[in-house]
C-alpha cells in the first residue's frame, strides 16, 4: 500500500510556518507597539484548512468521493461511519484490524507503527499499535479458549472448596478428659448417676 | 560500651553508602572511562558484601538486631513518617545473599553487555535497582517500603525495555508496570487502611495497635500486591513477558530479587497475618494454583528462559504457600537459596544463548556438555538444586516446606497440587538438560563459537554453583527456627518429596522415549496447547479487558461528554423535550373553529367539575 499519486500532488500546508510568517511580519509592520503587535499579527497556528480536516457526513455522491480522496482512498473502499448522531462526521470506517496483522518484513514508512504515510488512519489506532490490543487469529477458536481457561479456573475453585471441607491432616487421637469426660464441670447433674467413661482399652 | 549496635548500624548504612557513591560520580559531566563499570560499580557491590558480612557474623554470634531512626521526615501532631531502617534477620541475611548474586550477574554483565554502546547507563540501573531493593527489604515503615517498591518497578521496566527498539520489548515493559500497578492498588489501601486505623506506618506500631481488630480487608490488600509483585495467578502473565530483557536484567530482577518482594512484605507482615485464617487460606490457595498452573506451562515451553522464569513463577507459588501454612521463615529461608541457583540457571542460559548467537530454541541447541562442560555443570547443579536433590541448596527449603505441608492442617487439594508441581519441577528441568546438555549439537554454529575462555564468563557461574550447594547447609546450620519443626512423622510423609521428585524424573524419560517416536511434528493436543499457550490467560485478558476499556474510553472521551452536554441535557436536549409541545400546540392552533370550540368545551367541563369538587 504506498502512497497514491494525488496525494504527493497535495501537500498539506505546515500552519506553523505560516503562522510565525504572520507573526513576523506584523511585528515589522504592527500598527501599536509591544503586546498589541503581538498580537494583532497571531493567528492560530494549529488545525489544518477546511479540505483536510474531517468534515459532516457525506450525503451525495458527489461529497463521498470528495471525501474518499480527502482520505487518501478508492470511492469503493470508502465507507463513512452511521450517521446516528455520534459525531463521526465523514471519517472512513477502515477494518478493526490492529497492527500486529500486517507485514513485518515489509517497509513501512513508520517500521514501529507499520504504516505508511498518508495512509488513513483507523478512528482507534492509538488502541491497534503493537503494544496494545492484537486482532491477529488465534491458533485456538475464542469460544473454546475461554472454555479451557474458565473451565480450568471453575474446576480449581470447586476443588479448593472440596479441599476445605475435607481437609487434609494427620491422624490424631481425639482429646480425653477425665472424671467421665468432665462430667460435673460441663454442667452435669451431680444426684445422677454419670455414664461410665473409659479412655483406655485393656 | 557495648560496641554490637553500633558496629552493625555503621556497616549496614556504610554498604549503603558504598552502592550509592557509583551513582553519584554519574552526575559529573566528566565523561567516565571505559572501565567504570567493572572498576566502580562491581567493585563497590564487591566491597559493599563484604562489608555486609560483618552484621552477618555479629548476628549469627550474638543474634543481635537493630532498629534505626535516622530522620524525622514529615511530622505532624498524630503521625509521624521517618526515615528509619529495621536490621533484624530477615534484612540482615537477604542483603549479603542479594549483593553476592548482584555482584556475580555484574561480573558476567562485563561479558555479555561489552558490545553494548550504553553499557554504562545499564550498570548505573541495575545498581539503582540493588538500591531500592536494599531499602525496600531494610525498611522499617511501610512509606519506605514503598519506596523501595515503586524503585524496583521502575527499574525493572527501565530495563525490561533495554532494547527498546523492538516493540515485543516495550509491551512486555508496559505489561510489567500495568500488572504490578494493579498490585500496587492493594498496597495503597493496606497503607490507607492502616494509616486511618491504626496512626502509623511504622511496624512496630502496626504489629501492637492491630491486636484487637479484624484485619481482613488490610491482609487482603497486601496480598494482591503480592500477587502483582510476585507474579502469582492472575497476575503473572508479567514474568514471562520479562524474558525480553537482556538475561542479566532477568537474572538479577526476576529470579532473585524484585519477584520475591512481594513474598518479602508477606513475609514483614506475617505478625498480622498470624491471626486471621481467611488470609492464610488466600494464600495457600493461590500460592497452590500458581505453583501448578506456572509448572504446567513450563513443560512445553521451547524458549530456555521462558522455561527458566516459570520455575521461578512456580517457586514463587511455593513461597506463597509456605506463608499460607503461616511459616514466613520458611518462606524466606526459600528466597535466599532459590536466589542462587535461579540467578546460576539464568546466567548458564545467558553463556549458551549468547554462543549461539542469541538462539533461544531449546530444539536447536543440544551437545553443549562437550562445548561448555562447566557451565554445563553448573546448569546440572542448578537443576538438582531446584529440584530439591538432597543436601543442595534447595533441598533445605524446599523439603522443610513439603513436610510442614504434609503435616499441617490444611486443604487438601493445596498439598495435591503443590506435590503435582514438585513433580513438574523435576520433569521439565530434566527435559531442560535433556535438550540443552545431552545429545548432539542441533546447530552447526555452537561448534564454532562455544568456548569458556573468558573467565568473566565461568567465574560467576561457578561462584554461584558453591552457594547453589552451600548456602541452604549454612543457613539452616546457623539460624535458629521461629517455629518447632515437625519431628516426626511416617516414611512415607517424610520422603514424599524426594518421591514425587522421582517420580516425575521417571515421567520425564518416559515422556522423552516416547516423543522420540512420534510423527508428527507439531502436536494440536488440546492439552498440549492449554500448556504452550499458557493457559490462554495473555490471549484472553490482554485482548478484551483492554480492548474494552480502550474502547470505553475513546467513546467517553470523544463522543459521550459532547452527546450529554449538548444532546442529551443541554440545548438539543432543550429543543427536543420543546418540540413535542410545541407540535402539539401548533396543530391546536390551525385557525379550525371546530378545535377552538372543542377546546372551549373541554375547558368548560374541566371548570365546572373542579368547581363542583
Amino acid at each position: 500500500m504506498r502512497t497514491s499519486q494525488s496525494v504527493r500532488q497535495r501537500q498539506p500546508v505546515n500552519m506553523a510556518v505560516v503562522g510565525f510568517r504572520r507573526w513576523a511580519k506584523a511585528l515589522s509592520k504592527g500598527k501599536g507597539s509591544g503586546i498589541s503587535a503581538l498580537l494583532s499579527g497571531c493567528r492560530a497556528a494549529s488545525g489544518g484548512s477546511k479540505d483536510v480536516i474531517p468534515g459532516p457526513y457525506p450525503k451525495t455522491p458527489e461529497e463521498r468521493a470528495a471525501a474518499a480522496k480527502k482520505y487518501n482512498m478508492r470511492v469503493e473502499d470508502y465507507e463513512p461511519y452511521p450517521d446516528n448522531g455520534e459525531g463521526y462526521g465523514d471519517y472512513p470506517k477502515l477494518p478493526d484490524r490492529s497492527q500486529h496483522e500486517r507485514d513485518p518484513w515489509y517497509k513501512w514508512d513508520h517500521p514501529d507503527l507499520r504504516r505508511n504515510w498518508g495512509e488513513p488512519m483507523h478512528w482507534d489506532f492509538d488502541m491497534y499499535i503493537r503494544n496494545r490490543v492484537d486482532t491477529s487469529p488465534t491458533i485456538v477458536p475464542w469460544p473454546k479458549m475461554c472454555k479451557y481457561l474458565f473451565g480450568y479456573i471453575g474446576f480449581m475453585l470447586l476443588m479448593f472448596y472440596l479441599g476445605e471441607k475435607f481437609p487434609s491432616y494427620q491422624p490424631v487421637a481425639p482429646k480425653q478428659y477425665p472424671y467421665n469426660n468432665l462430667y460435673l464441670e460441663r454442667g452435669g447433674d451431680p444426684e445422677k448417676q454419670p455414664e461410665e467413661v473409659t479412655n483406655y482399652e485393656i | 560500651m557495648y560496641a554490637t549496635p553500633h558496629i552493625l548500624t555503621s556497616c549496614l548504612i556504610i554498604v549503603l553508602i558504598i552502592l550509592v557513591f557509583p551513582l553519584l560520580t554519574t552526575l559529573s559531566p566528566h565523561q567516565r572511562n571505559s572501565d567504570w563499570p567493572l572498576s566502580q560499580v562491581k567493585t563497590s557491590v564487591k566491597i559493599a558484601f563484604f562489608t555486609s558480612m560483618v552484621p552477618l557474623c555479629l548476628f549469627l554470634d550474638e543474634g543481635a538486631e537493630v532498629i534505626v531512626t535516622s530522620w524525622t521526615w514529615m511530622n505532624t501532631l498524630t503521625f509521624d513518617v521517618n526515615i528509619s531502617f529495621k536490621f533484624d534477620m530477615y534484612s540482615i541475611i537477604f542483603t549479603p545473599v542479594a549483593l553476592y548474586v548482584t555482584w556475580s550477574i555484574l561480573e558476567f554483565t562485563s561479558w555479555y553487555m561489552h558490545t553494548d554502546p550504553l553499557v554504562n547507563r545499564f550498570f548505573k540501573y541495575l545498581l539503582t535497582f540493588l538500591i531500592a531493593m536494599i531499602i525496600l527489604v531494610t525498611a522499617n515503615n511501610l512509606f519506605q517500603l514503598f519506596i523501595g517498591w515503586e524503585g524496583v518497578g521502575i527499574m525493572s521496566f527501565l530495563l525490561i525495555s533495554w532494547w527498546y527498539g523492538r516493540a515485543d520489548a516495550n509491551t512486555a515493559a508496559l505489561q510489567a508496570v500495568i500488572y504490578n500497578r494493579v498490585g500496587d492498588i492493594g498496597l495503597i489501601f493496606a497503607m490507607a487502611w492502616m494509616a486511618m486505623n491504626l496512626n502509623s506506618w511504622e511496624m512496630q506500631q502496626v504489629f501492637l495497635t492491630s491486636e484487637d481488630l479484624d484485619l481482613t480487608f488490610p491482609l487482603i490488600g497486601l496480598i494482591i500486591a503480592a500477587t502483582g509483585k510476585s507474579a502469582q495467578f492472575g497476575l503473572h502473565p508479567w514474568l514471562p513477558a520479562a524474558m525480553e530483557g537482556p538475561t542479566p536484567v532477568s537474572a538479577l530482577l526476576h529470579s532473585s530479587t524484585m519477584v520475591v518482594a512481594g513474598i518479602f512484605l508477606l513475609i514483614r507482615m506475617s505478625p498480622l497475618m498470624e491471626k486471621n485464617p481467611l488470609a492464610l487460606t488466600i494464600c495457600l490457595c493461590l500460592g497452590a494454583l500458581t505453583t501448578v498452573f506456572t509448572a504446567t506451562c513450563a513443560l512445553t515451553q521451547n524458549d530456555i528462559k521462558k522455561i527458566v522464569a516459570f520455575s521461578t513463577s512456580s517457586q514463587l507459588g511455593l513461597m506463597m504457600v509456605a506463608i499460607g501454612l503461616n511459616q514466613p521463615q520458611l518462606a524466606f529461608l526459600h528466597i535466599c537459596t532459590h536466589a542462587f541457583f535461579k540467578a546460576m540457571l539464568f546466567l548458564c542460559s545467558g553463556s549458551i544463548i549468547h554462543h549461539l548467537w542469541d538462539q533461544q530454541d531449546i530444539r536447536m541447541m543440544g551437545g553443549a556438555r562437550f562445548l561448555c562442560p562447566t557451565t554445563t555443570t553448573c546448569l546440572g547443579i542448578g537443576s538438582l538444586a531446584l529440584t530439591g536433590t538432597p543436601f543442595l541448596a534447595g533441598f533445605f527449603s524446599k523439603d522443610a516446606i513439603l513436610e510442614a505441608l504434609s503435616n499441617s492442617h490444611l486443604n487438601a487439594w493445596a498439598l495435591i497440587l503443590t506435590l503435582i508441581a514438585t513433580m513438574f519441577t523435576a520433569v521439565y528441568s530434566l527435559r531442560l538438560i535433556i535438550f540443552v546438555a545431552l545429545g548432539n549439537p542441533r546447530t552447526p554454529r555452537s561448534i564454532f563459537q562455544m568456548n569458556e575462555v573468558d573467565p568473566a564468563i565461568t567465574n560467576p557461574i561457578k561462584r554461584l554453583a558453591w552457594g547453589s550447594i552451600l548456602a541452604g547447609l549454612l543457613i539452616t546450620s546457623n539460624i535458629i527456627p521461629l517455629k518447632t519443626p515437625e519431628m516426626t512423622m511416617p516414611d512415607e510423609v517424610k520422603t514424599a518429596a524426594l518421591m514425587v521428585t522421582l517420580l516425575g524424573f521417571l515421567l520425564a524419560l518416559d515422556l522423552g522415549n516416547l516423543t522420540g517416536h512420534q510423527l508428527k511434528s507439531t502436536t494440536q493436543r488440546p492439552v498440549h496447547l492449554f500448556s504452550n499457550l499458557l493457559g490462554f490467560f495473555p490471549p484472553i485478558m490482554h485482548r478484551l479487558s483492554p480492548k474494552l476499556s480502550l474502547s470505553f474510553g475513546q467513546m467517553v472521551a470523544s463522543q459521550m461528554t459532547d452527546q450529554t452536554w449538548l444532546e442529551k441535557t443541554g440545548p438539543k436536549a432543550v429543543t427536543s423535550i420543546n418540540m413535542s409541545l410545541v407540535t402539539t400546540t401548533s396543530n391546536a392552533q390551525q385557525g379550525l373553529i371546530k378545535t377552538y370550540l372543542a377546546l372551549f368545551l373541554v375547558t368548560i367541563t374541566l371548570a365546572t367539575l373542579l368547581i363542583s369538587l
